[in-house]
């Protein structure tokens, strides 16, 4: 496996950024007012400088840099940022991950447009930087998620630094132990023991580290080799599967085309049933012959989890299409996959049966209406003296989530 | 029962169905949800809140009732058992107000379609409730749109209502909406009924609640309940105060009443008894 991981700024700094221009090679403090008692989220460069670090106390950040600017972090903003990095690297690569401040995609195999992997990670890096608007990424390319990652650390703004098949560990061996994703108890530990580099945890027989630390001795022996399991974890919600049907001829009779849509959405259905998801949006693209394609979506009363109920969305969309000229293809996509598994109910609420799918509607409501339209008060940790700050609102996925 | 009527009976639910015939009497005290405010519950509605049905907390006149109040106070105490919706159309909701309640807000789902966009509320509560909410309280703004944009909406919400056995209470500004009275199985008129004080303080408001109509029982019931107004790390309720249960109407000597006032304590000992 091969994968890409790219380091860029916050995205809240970015979308800050975006919104006030002005500020741009200022120094700027993202995560409210000072005076609330809450953390800083990203800062730049310059706030950096100065000694300003996330997750510090806003008052703290103020004092090292009294004249920052501090501003609120756009959180729609951010969502739609990270949702347009997303779009972008899926031109690119089947699996992505999109973070605030990393994103990872899979370099597997290859790619028909790019001869080689270094040409295909360069393309990827492109797209990251236009769709930022911002500083370029620093990437990496490694066999494993925690190599890349380290890789695109080691790498600098605008450069690819790729290590080799095999190569791993070697690339992993002189950096120091507080990189590793490990529990304090156990970096404590393997300095007690006088190791002082991950090449000196590789060194020891995983036997040894399996004494020591149990189960996850192994794993840690692992890790310091770059060998480590971790690959992508793609939001689901963000996944688009489609089946596309391409005639011999142009058609340009709805009925020809009704039996092709079908044929997409049985075989879209059957993957659906197979991964256990549901999908909460489906559309379909109609291609031209002069090459335009229309591209109509509903998001339908309840998530599509089969054939069947995809197919009564898709009926009613094409029966509400127009088509203009003869078809040359169809294709049909599902969008928005969650999984359709379920939990248990809380036995003391009545009612909690359906709470997945009155928030479901919710999202519906909002997707409609609005992000404002329905939302979840939730009371603030330190509210101080107004009482408009005593709550705050959250989107009703979110606050279920926590 | 003669063997006829019983034949014709069975004949009826054989062709439509066994939920094509109920018995008057068990229709509404079957699907009530308890308040925990025992005014409300027993004096005012025969074993509280209707399911299925749309409740109005009515204004009985123009101006503050209490109304807002009293539904705020009802959403804290079903959410504190179960989900439910807000649908803020008089933009008077305060979450702090609620959590002062006693409310469960992560059981809250909060809308706000824009003040006095009564169609636009009223179907996303129905959306709500055809996901399985199960309980939705309604707050009209004073400033009411023409009954044709939205009357199509509430009857939709009714419907759905019906089917899905929601609790539903609408707080309506007066004069009453003819859509709304019509719709409404339970209305309860607010009127304020002065300011409750304590240590030269208001500490509350006393709400008049008079069931003018009531399509599970007798209307004309009336009782007061104080809304306590929160204090710092207190929780507010609705209590309610002890009043003597009037009806509404007085009927003339040797004229029968369709009010049924509830019976005095005394009074039903002494059924009972019998």
């Amino acid at each position: 496996m091969r994968i890409l991981c790219a380091r860029y700024a916050h995205l809240g700094l970015i979308t800050a950024l975006r919104r006030y221009p002005e500020l741009r090679g200022e120094a700027v403090i993202v995560g409210g007012a000072p005076e609330l008692r809450l953390p800083v989220i990203a800062a730049s460069a310059a706030a950096r400088a100065a000694g300003v670090q996330p997750g510090q106390p806003l008052r703290q950040a103020q004092q090292l840099c009294p004249r920052a600017a501090f501003v609120p972090l756009d959180s729609g903003a951010m969502a739609q940022q990270r949702d347009s990095l997303c779009a972008s690297l899926h031109q690119l690569s089947p699996a992505v991950e999109v973070g605030e401040e990393e994103s990872l995609c899979d370099l597997s195999g290859s790619h028909v447009a790019y001869a080689d992997e270094a040409g295909w990670a360069s393309a990827a890096a492109r797209r990251l930087c236009a769709s930022l608007d911002a500083e370029p990424p620093a990437v990496g390319v490694a066999g494993s998620r925690f190599v890349a990652r380290m890789a695109a650390r080691a790498s600098q703004p605008g450069r690819i630094r790729r290590v080799q098949r095999g190569s791993e560990a070697a690339f992993l061996a002189p950096l120091p132990l507080d990189v590793l994703p490990i529990e304090a108890s156990i970096a404590a530990r393997l300095a007690a023991f006088g190791l002082d580099c991950i090449g000196a945890v590789a060194a020891l027989s995983p036997a040894d580290l399996q004494r020591q630390f149990g189960a996850g001795g192994i794993d840690l022996h692992r890790l310091a080799r770059g060998e480590d399991a971790g690959g992508i974890h793609p939001d689901p919600g963000l996944r688009v599967w489609s089946e596309r049907l391409v005639f011999d001829g142009s058609i340009g009779d709805l009925e020809t085309l009704l039996r092709a849509a079908q044929q997409c959405v049985e075989a879209l259905g059957g993957r659906l049933l197979a991964a256990g998801l549901a999908a909460g949006e489906v559309g379909v693209a109609l291609e031209l012959e002069e090459g335009r394609a229309i591209t109509e979506a509903v998001v339908p009363a309840a998530p599509l989890g089969n054939g069947a109920e995809a197919w009564t969305a898709m009926f009613g969309l094409l029966g509400g299409m127009q088509l203009p000229g003869p078809v040359a293809a169809v294709r049909v996509l599902v969008t928005r996959l969650a999984p359709v598994g379920g939990r248990q109910a809380d036995l003391l609420r009545p009612g909690d049966g359906a709470r997945e799918t009155i928030l479901v509607a919710a999202q519906r409501l909002r997707l409609r209406f609005g992000d404002a339209v329905v939302r979840r008060p939730v009371l603030a940790v330190d509210p101080g003296d107004l009482p408009e700050r005593r709550f705050t609102w959250e989107s009703p996925a979110v606050a279920a989530s926590r | 029962m003669s063997d006829s009527l019983s034949a014709a009976l069975a004949t009826l639910r054989r062709r439509y169905g066994p939920q094509a015939l109920h018995r008057g009497d068990l229709a509404g005290v079957a699907g009530g949800w308890a308040t925990g405010v025992p005014v409300i519950d027993s004096q005012l509605t025969p074993g509280g809140l209707p399911r299925g049905r749309v409740t109005v907390l009515a204004a009985a006149r123009v101006g503050p009732s209490g109304r807002l109040t009293l539904l705020q106070s009802l959403t804290a105490v079903a959410s504190r058992s179960r989900y439910v919706g807000y649908i803020d159309l008089a933009g008077s909701v305060d979450p702090g107000f609620l959590a002062d309640l006693g409310a469960d807000l992560d059981a809250c789902l909060v809308v706000t379609p824009g003040r006095d966009r009564w169609e636009r509320g009223l179907v996303m509560a129905r959306a709500l409730v055809v996901a399985g909410i199960s309980w939705v309280g309604i707050a009209l703004g004073p400033d009411r749109p023409a009954p044709k944009l939205w009357e199509h909406a509430l009857a939709a919400l009714a419907e759905a209502l019906g089917k899905r056995r929601t609790v539903c209470v609408i707080a309506g500004p007066a004069p009453l909406a003819t859509p709304l009275a019509h719709v409404s199985s339970l209305t309860l008129a607010c009127a304020p009924a002065g300011w409750q004080r304590a240590h030269e303080d208001v500490s509350g408001l006393r709400v008049r609640l008079t069931a003018v109509k009531s399509r599970i029982g007798a209307p004309g019931a009336e009782a007061t309940v104080l809304l306590r107004y929160p204090r710092p790390y207190a929780v507010a309720e609705v209590v309610g105060l002890p009043t003597v249960i009037t009806p509404r109407l007085q009927p003339a000597a040797g004229e029968r009443s369709s009010l049924r006032p509830a019976p005095a304590p005394a009074a039903a000992a002494a059924a009972a008894r019998r």
